[in-house]
Formats: structure tokens, C-alpha cells, sequence
């Protein structure tokens, strides 16, 4: 499914004057299915709100510019809003806190319930194991389990499989590792991949972590003022010093250094990653000390 | 140099059978900034919450000033001069006006009105937060929120400032705040800090950084010494942070570089130095 | 969700902020009387009331738009008690159908009723912070420790629920969408499914609710607080010439809402 919007307004309060307040002011954003796409921009950019707009939280009409998710016309009146929901999974910030039922099994099937009520006894048992196998956990042991008696990182989990369950294809996730220690943030990353690579196609996530975004995106949106500053590749997008300083946002650790070293005049081509900056500088090197010895030689 | 916090061999246990601190022992120098890390459950909120009494160790000691955190009479002297800044800012916030709010600690001190107003003038300013006095913190960013908070923990002119994972919750521009807010008043009032983080790259700054795993501390000493073992970081969960792991790698590739390196300044001479042509 | 705007303090300088805010409790509690001496299809009662309201309003440097605001949260109940006495208010002459005289002017004296003291009320609001507003129910309740009961633990609990309502509207919005989401409909269906539905928002809130006092009880500790004992208050409520003016006009307001009811009674014989 192909995320397409046209000149995209929301306005917060839009019936009052003084309380008005501008979130989107014409976005215009395509992501497309298969991308690994990070939001990013400062705390009011309108990236939260852009995103609520993907599943119909926050609804839109056809005075408001344009939104199609796949074939959902969600600018139309139309707009079946149930069945979008089923195919975009949205997992908010601490989605922990979002559990309720008494058994990690209910908690999943939940959505179940609402997208898909004919299903049978067996099939939504099928769906829900493999929902909560696809996030790394135990389906016997945990099924029965208080989802309340989890650790943080399972809850964490079992949250995302209860998004997961209704097999949507579009998965957006708000600051998706926030609170997580190193180690623990590491391994979710990972179950992003894999899920990624396994069960949905897009996977879009909001985030003030820069590092996060760069390493693990293939296309990212910078959102200032309630427009999309700037669109491409992570290379494309922190290598544009000059517009990530005008949306005020951090550069990440390698961008900040091979701009620094730009300056320098030493230019090093890296994808972002720690590990390539390491082979790169490695590279450079190399070609220094090549370069002196035949300075050397001469 | 005098030593403000003592903890003898403390332990604890919540359900009298697994212990979540084990013997731990330290000490702390007025006017240190100490950061204490550890992953997610490895004790160290528990400990936070030791330092001031809200929890007493079930063997061991823990004494401030000479004050015990274990005696009812001194619970008081302890939690005056221990401020602890929690996590979330919206649930350490007792009033609906900022001013009142970094009014609560003086009050329950029985302080007289009119000091209330100085301290609540001193505590605002030094975070920066004067012109907020008459607004309602729900009106105001995470970042801001927890500089209240600090405010309100510093209206009570403690000597040490316990930070319990305070800016896990904000974003990088709060962050950035609260970090400097910490950091002038452990400079300029000599405030001993105490922070208490899973964010490797807010340790750096510290005098001095104690690692705790299973409710123990299996390392001590500053950035530099703890960041150089990297194997034994990894090993309880841990990652260096970004910049020692960029001079780790190079440093594993065979490159000559600097090994004890912190910062992203000290990373970038070396690596001019490492690549300029000539 | 966040434009509820009873009971949100509106910050700013003016002679009814600077009031005592035990006396502008008492002064209400006058003026909610006064609206109630106002006496059947007397509607000139009900005008010196509005006329307190500006005053008062004028006086407090509020926009009247933000006060009127206040009638908006409570436009069901208003409509709501119209109704039932348009409808079924069966005493007095037949206008139309089965609407009667009676039950119209009813309809109007609830109206009238129900929105001034809603008013007077967001007024008290609007100038009184909620610490102001606990403070002084907590002074003007105080001969109750006499008998025991717990007057500094109930303002506090009182100033503690008035900081965390928005706190706690924004979290439920959060669950709300959270769960929407995941598929979850609480707009469709009768009331008992309506009602089922609210379980996987009350749950998560009622959790996180005691997450958060739990949390705010080791802040509170962690600030020394121990009770009442020997703790001192920063703001000090003192009587000023202001509250002196504020009591004449709300005597002035009653003496005038009793003389016009026993005006229009001679009037009637």
C-alpha cells in the first residue's frame, strides 16, 4: 500500500479564531510500500498529527487536500475506517500502557474481535500465536499469562502484537524505543527488521533520535512548521546541513562528523552507519599514508 | 575533601527473598557529579530511592551528613538535603501553579513566608524559569516541566541532587536543558550530583561513574577508566557511548588514535590529525 | 477534549484576583442564594443577578467570551431541563399542542437559573487559582478540626485532583486513540456495548492512575511533606479593602433581588 498526500491541512481548534492552531499546512508526502520510513522534526513539527491522519484518528475531508492509503480514499466521506485500521497498525509511545485484558492471549486478540468477526475459535488462535510468536515470544508459556506480570520489554511485546495480529501492512510506531535501555533497544530494533522483513511491508517510524533514524531508515521526512522540509535518503537528508539546521534538529553523530571534517576539507562518503564511518575513516587513512609515501618517495 | 553520603554495605530485598541491591558500599565527595549506570532493572532506581529514606536497607547503612537515612528522628535531616528528581514530570508536580508547586518543599519544612519567597526566587532562577512563576505547569514542555521539578527540589536547599532517570522521558531539546540546568548548579552552587542514567553519552560528563548489575557495583571509576572496558560493558548489557565506540573500532582496525577519548570535539582532532594530508 | 474551561484559572492581574479567596467562596455561596431567592416568573431578580455577573466580570479583567465559554460544557443539562418542562409541565393554559404557559415560563426561570450560577461559579474559577480555592475552603472549614475531621488532608486531596484533571484528559485521549487503533468502537452499538467498550480505556487509566500516585506520594515524601504539622503556608490570606467592596455589593445584590421579588408581590395585589 502507497501512502500519497497532497497538500494536506489540519488545523487544531479550526472553528475558533484565537484558539486556532496550524498543525499541517500542506504536506505533501508519497511513502511507498516497502519503505522503512522515519519521521523526524522537533516537538510540534506536526509529525504526530501527520500520522494519526494515516489510520483516520484524526479524520480529513476533501476541504483539507488529499490522503489515499493504498485504495482508501480517507479525503472521501466514504472512507471505511474500520478495515483501514485493520491495515495500518499504529503502536504509540509507551504501548505498554496500553494493555488491559487479563491474559496476554486476550490482550492480542482484541483487534481480532472488531476487524475480523467471523473468524472462528481456531483461526483467531492461529492468528494470535503467530502474532505473538512473530515477536520473539514464548506462545505456550506466555498465552495464559497476566500481561500485568510481564517484564517492560515483553509487555512491550505483546503491545506490538496485539497491533500486529490483524496482519496489517502498514506499521507506524511513535518513538518506538523510548525507555529502553541499550541493550533492550538493540533487540527491538532488530524485531523491527525482522518484521520488516517477514510480516509488514511498510514500516514508518516517528522519533527524536537521529542516530536511530539514520542507521535504520532507507527514506526519511523532515517535518517543520507543519510542512515536509525535506525528503530522501538518510545520506541525502543530513548531508543537506543547511535545511537540518533551519528545522532546528540535531545532526546525528556521524553527519555532525563528516561535516566538521568537510569543513576541513576532508571528505569522507559514508551510508551513516557507525560501522561504515569506521571502515571509511579506515579507507581514508589509507589513502593519506599512500599519498605521503609517494609525497616520500618524490 | 569531605564526604557528604556514605553508603556502608547496604542491602535490600522487596519481598524479603531476592535481593535487588547486594552489599553495596560507596562513597561521595562534596560537590562530585557521580553517574551511576545500569540496565533496566539492574537495581539502580532502588538505590535512588535509599539515598533520601523513601526505602530503608534491611542491613547496612546509609548516612548523609552524618544523618542515618534508617533513623526516624533524622528522616527529615536526610530528605533536606537529599533532592531526588524523578522520571516522569507530571506525576512530581503537586500544584497547579509553578510557583506554588516549588512553594510544597518549604512549606512542609515549616519555613517562614517570607524566606518561602526567596527560596522560590532562587530556586526559580536557577533554572532559568523566573518568568514562568504565574503559569500553570501543564502549559509548559517536558523539559520545562522537570526544571520546575528541580526548582521545587531545590527550595529546599539540599547539598546533594539525586537525578532518577529525570530526562528518560524528554526529548533531545529538554534533555539538553535539564543537562545544563544540572550541570551549571553542580559548577556554580556546588551541588553534588547524583545522576542516575541508562544514557551512556550523560555519564561522560561525570567525575566519577559507578556501574551496577544484579545490584552490584562491578565497576567505579571515571569515564575514561570505565568506558576502556568495553567487552565487560557489553557483557551486563551495556554500550559505550557513540564516540568511544567509533574510537574502538578505529582502534581495533589497527588505527593510532588516542584511546582515552570522550567527546565529540576530542574525536574530531584526532581524526584530523589522523587524515589531514601532509 | 482540552476545552474544558471550568475550573481553569485564568492568569492574570485585577481587584476580584486580588480578593481573599475565602471571602469571593462566601461571596459566592451569597450570590447562589440570592439566585435562588429570585422568585417564580420574576425575572427582574434574575437581571440584577446578570448585572453582579458583569460587574464582577468587568471588574476581574476576564474576557467575557472566556466565561460565557463555561455555558458551553453544561448546554445539554440547560436544554435538557427546558425540554422537560416544555414538554411536560402540564399545569397552567395550553399555548399549543401540549405546551403550556406555564411550562414556558418555567423553562426560561430554569435557564436563567442554571446558567447564572454556572456563571457566578467559572467566575470563582477563573480568579481563584485551585491552591486559592483549596486554601480558603480549607480555612473557612477549619473549626471542623474540632471534630476530627481532616481538613488539611481533604484540600490537599481537593488541589491534587484539580492539577492532575488535565494530566488525566490528556492520557485518556491517549488511550482512546491507542485503542481505536486496534480496532476498538465506542460510538456504535447500544448502551451496555457502549459501556463494555470504556473497559480497555478504564482499565490502562485506572493503572496508570495509580502509577502516578504512587510515584507522587515518593515526590511528596522526598519534599519532607509529613501532614499538617508545623508547615507554614506561602500564601497568606489576608482581608483587604477589596473584600469589603465585594461584600457590600453582594449585600447590595440580595437587598435588591428580596426588594424586587416584594415589589413585584405588591404589584400583583
Amino acid at each position: 500500500m502507497r501512502i500519497v498526500a497532497e497538500e494536506l491541512n489540519y488545523v487544531y481548534s479550526e472553528k475558533s479564531k484565537k484558539l486556532a492552531v496550524h498543525a499541517l499546512n500542506g504536506v505533501n508526502l508519497t511513502i511507498e510500500a516497502g519503505d522503512f520510513f522515519g519521521i523526524i522534526g522537533k516537538t510540534g513539527s506536526g509529525k504526530s498529527t501527520f500520522v494519526q491522519h494515516l489510520n483516520g484518528l484524526i479524520p480529513t475531508d476533501s476541504k483539507h487536500g488529499k490522503l489515499t492509503v493504498g485504495e482508501f480514499v480517507l479525503s472521501n466521506k466514504k472512507c471505511d475506517y474500520k478495515a483501514l485500521r485493520a491495515k495500518v497498525g499504529m503502536v504509540f509511545q509507551y504501548p505498554e500502557y496500553q494493555l488491559f485484558a487479563e491474559t496476554v492471549f486476550e490482550d492480542v486478540e482484541f483487534g481480532l474481535k472488531s476487524f475480523y468477526p467471523n473468524l472462528t475459535k481456531e483461526e483467531k488462535e492461529v492468528m494470535v500465536k503467530t502474532a505473538i510468536e512473530t515477536v520473539g515470544l514464548n506462545y505456550e508459556e506466555i498465552k495464559d499469562k497476566s500481561p500485568f506480570d510481564l517484564s517492560g520489554g515483553q509487555k512491550r511485546r505483546v503491545a506490538i502484537a496485539g497491533v500486529i495480529v490483524s496482519k496489517p501492512e502498514i506499521l507506524v510506531l511513535d518513538e518506538p524505543v523510548a525507555g529502553l535501555d541499550p541493550q533492550g533497544k538493540k533487540e527491538f530494533i532488530s524485531l523491527l527488521h525482522t518484521l520488516h522483513k517477514t510480516t509488514v511491508k511498510t514500516i514508518i517510524i516517528v522519533s527524536h533520535d537521529m542516530n536511530l533514524v539514520a542507521e535504520n531508515c532507507n527514506k526519511i521526512a523532515v517535518f517543520c512548521d507543519g510542512k515536509v522540509a525535506k525528503v530522501g535518503t538518510p545520506k541525502e537528508v543530513f548531508t543537506d546541513y543547511e535545511n537540518i539546521k533551519k528545522t532546528g534538529l540535531d545532526l546525528p553523530l556521524i553527519a555532525f562528523l563528516t561535516q566538521k571534517l568537510q569543513e576541513k576539507g576532508i571528505e569522507i562518503s559514508t551510508n551513516l552507519t557507525l560501522e561504515n564511518f569506521i571502515k571509511e575513516v579506515f579507507k581514508k587513512h589509507e589513502e593519506v599514508k599512500a599519498k605521503q609515501r609517494e609525497g616520500g618517495n618524490r | 575533601m569531605e564526604k557528604i553520603l556514605k553508603v556502608e554495605n547496604a542491602s535490600f530485598s522487596y519481598d524479603k527473598q531476592n535481593k535487588v541491591l547486594k552489599d553495596i558500599s560507596f562513597e561521595v565527595e562534596r560537590g562530585e557529579y557521580i553517574a551511576i549506570i545500569g540496565h533496566n532493572g539492574s537495581g539502580k532506581s532502588t538505590l535512588a530511592k535509599l539515598l533520601n529514606g523513601l526505602l530503608v536497607a534491611d542491613s547496612g547503612e546509609v548516612t548523609v551528613a552524618n544523618f542515618s537515612a534508617k533513623d526516624k528522628k533524622s528522616l527529615f535531616e536526610v530528605r533536606k538535603r537529599v533532592g531526588v528528581v524523578f522520571q516522569n514530570p507530571d506525576n512530581q508536580l503537586v500544584a497547579s501553579i509553578v510557583e506554588d508547586d516549588v512553594a510544597f518543599g518549604p512549606e512542609n519544612l515549616g519555613i517562614e513566608r517570607k524566606e518561602i519567597g526567596e527560596r522560590i526566587d532562587f530556586a526559580l532562577k536557577a533554572v532559568g524559569m523566573e518568568e514562568f512563576r504565574k503559569v500553570s505547569p501543564t502549559r509548559l514542555s517536558g523539559g520545562q516541566k522537570q526544571r520546575i521539578a528541580i526548582a521545587g527540589v531545590l527550595a529546599l536547599k539540599p547539598e546533594i541532587l539525586v537525578l532518577d532517570e529525570s530526562t528518560a522521558m524528554l526529548d533531545p531539546q529538554g534533555r539538553k536543558e535539564v543537562l545544563e540546568v544540572v550541570e551549571k548548579l553542580n559548577e556554580e552552587e556546588k551541588v553534588t550530583v547524583i545522576a542516575i542514567t541508562h544514557y551512556m553519552e550523560e555519564a561522560v560528563r561525570a567525575d566519577r561513574i559507578l556501574v551496577i548489575n544484579h545490584g552490584e557495583i562491578v565497576m567505579s571509576g571515571t569515564p575514561k577508566e570505565v568506558f576502556a572496558r568495553a567487552e565487560e560493558l557489553r557483557e551486563i548489557g551495556l554500550e559505550l557511548p557513540p564516540v568511544c565506540q567509533i574510537v574502538s573500532g578505529l582502534i581495533k582496525k589497527g588505527l593510532q588514535i588516542e584511546k582515552e577519548i570522550l567527546t565529540e570535539e576530542e574525536l574530531l582532532e584526532a581524526l584530523c590529525e589522523l587524515l589531514q594530508k601532509n | 477534549m482540552k476545552d474544558v474551561s471550568f475550573g481553569q484559572y485564568y492568569p492574570t492581574q485585577s481587584f476580584v484576583h486580588k480578593m481573599d479567596a475565602r471571602v469571593k467562596i462566601l461571596l459566592i455561596i451569597a450570590y447562589i442564594v440570592g439566585v435562588f431567592l429570585v422568585a417564580s416568573y420574576h425575572f427582574l431578580g434574575f437581571g440584577a443577578c446578570l448585572l453582579f455577573v458583569i460587574i464582577a466580570t468587568i471588574f476581574s479583567n476576564v474576557p467575557f467570551s472566556k466565561v460565557l465559554k463555561s455555558i458551553k460544557g453544561i448546554l445539554f443539562i440547560i436544554i435538557f431541563s427546558a425540554i422537560i418542562q416544555i414538554f411536560f409541565n402540564k399545569s397552567g393554559k395550553v399555548i399549543w399542542w401540549i405546551i403550556t404557559d406555564e411550562g414556558l415560563l418555567n423553562a426560561g426561570f430554569i435557564v436563567a437559573r442554571i446558567t447564572l450560577i454556572v456563571l457566578g461559579a467559572t467566575l470563582l474559577t477563573l480568579t481563584t487559582s485551585p491552591v486559592e480555592i483549596a486554601d480558603g475552603i480549607e480555612s473557612l472549614m477549619s473549626p471542623l478540626k474540632y471534630i476530627k475531621f481532616p481538613v488539611h488532608e481533604f484540600a490537599l486531596i481537593m488541589s491534587i485532583a484539580l492539577r492532575f484533571i488535565p494530566t488525566l484528559l490528556d492520557e485518556i485521549d491517549r488511550i482512546i486513540k491507542a485503542q481505536k487503533a486496534r480496532g476498538a468502537d465506542f460510538e456504535s452499538g447500544n448502551l451496555f456495548k457502549r459501556a463494555k467498550a470504556l473497559v480497555p480505556v478504564l482499565i490502562p487509566l485506572l493503572i496508570s492512575s495509580f502509577r502516578r500516585a504512587d510515584e507522587l506520594a515518593d515526590a511528596m515524601d522526598s519534599r519532607c511533606y509529613a501532614g499538617s504539622k508545623n508547615r507554614t503556608r506561602y500564601k497568606k490570606m489576608h482581608l483587604t479593602y477589596r473584600d469589603l467592596l465585594g461584600f457590600i455589593l453582594t449585600a447590595g445584590l440580595i437587598t435588591g433581588v428580596v426588594f424586587l421579588n416584594g415589589f413585584y408581590v405588591l404589584l400583583v395585589i
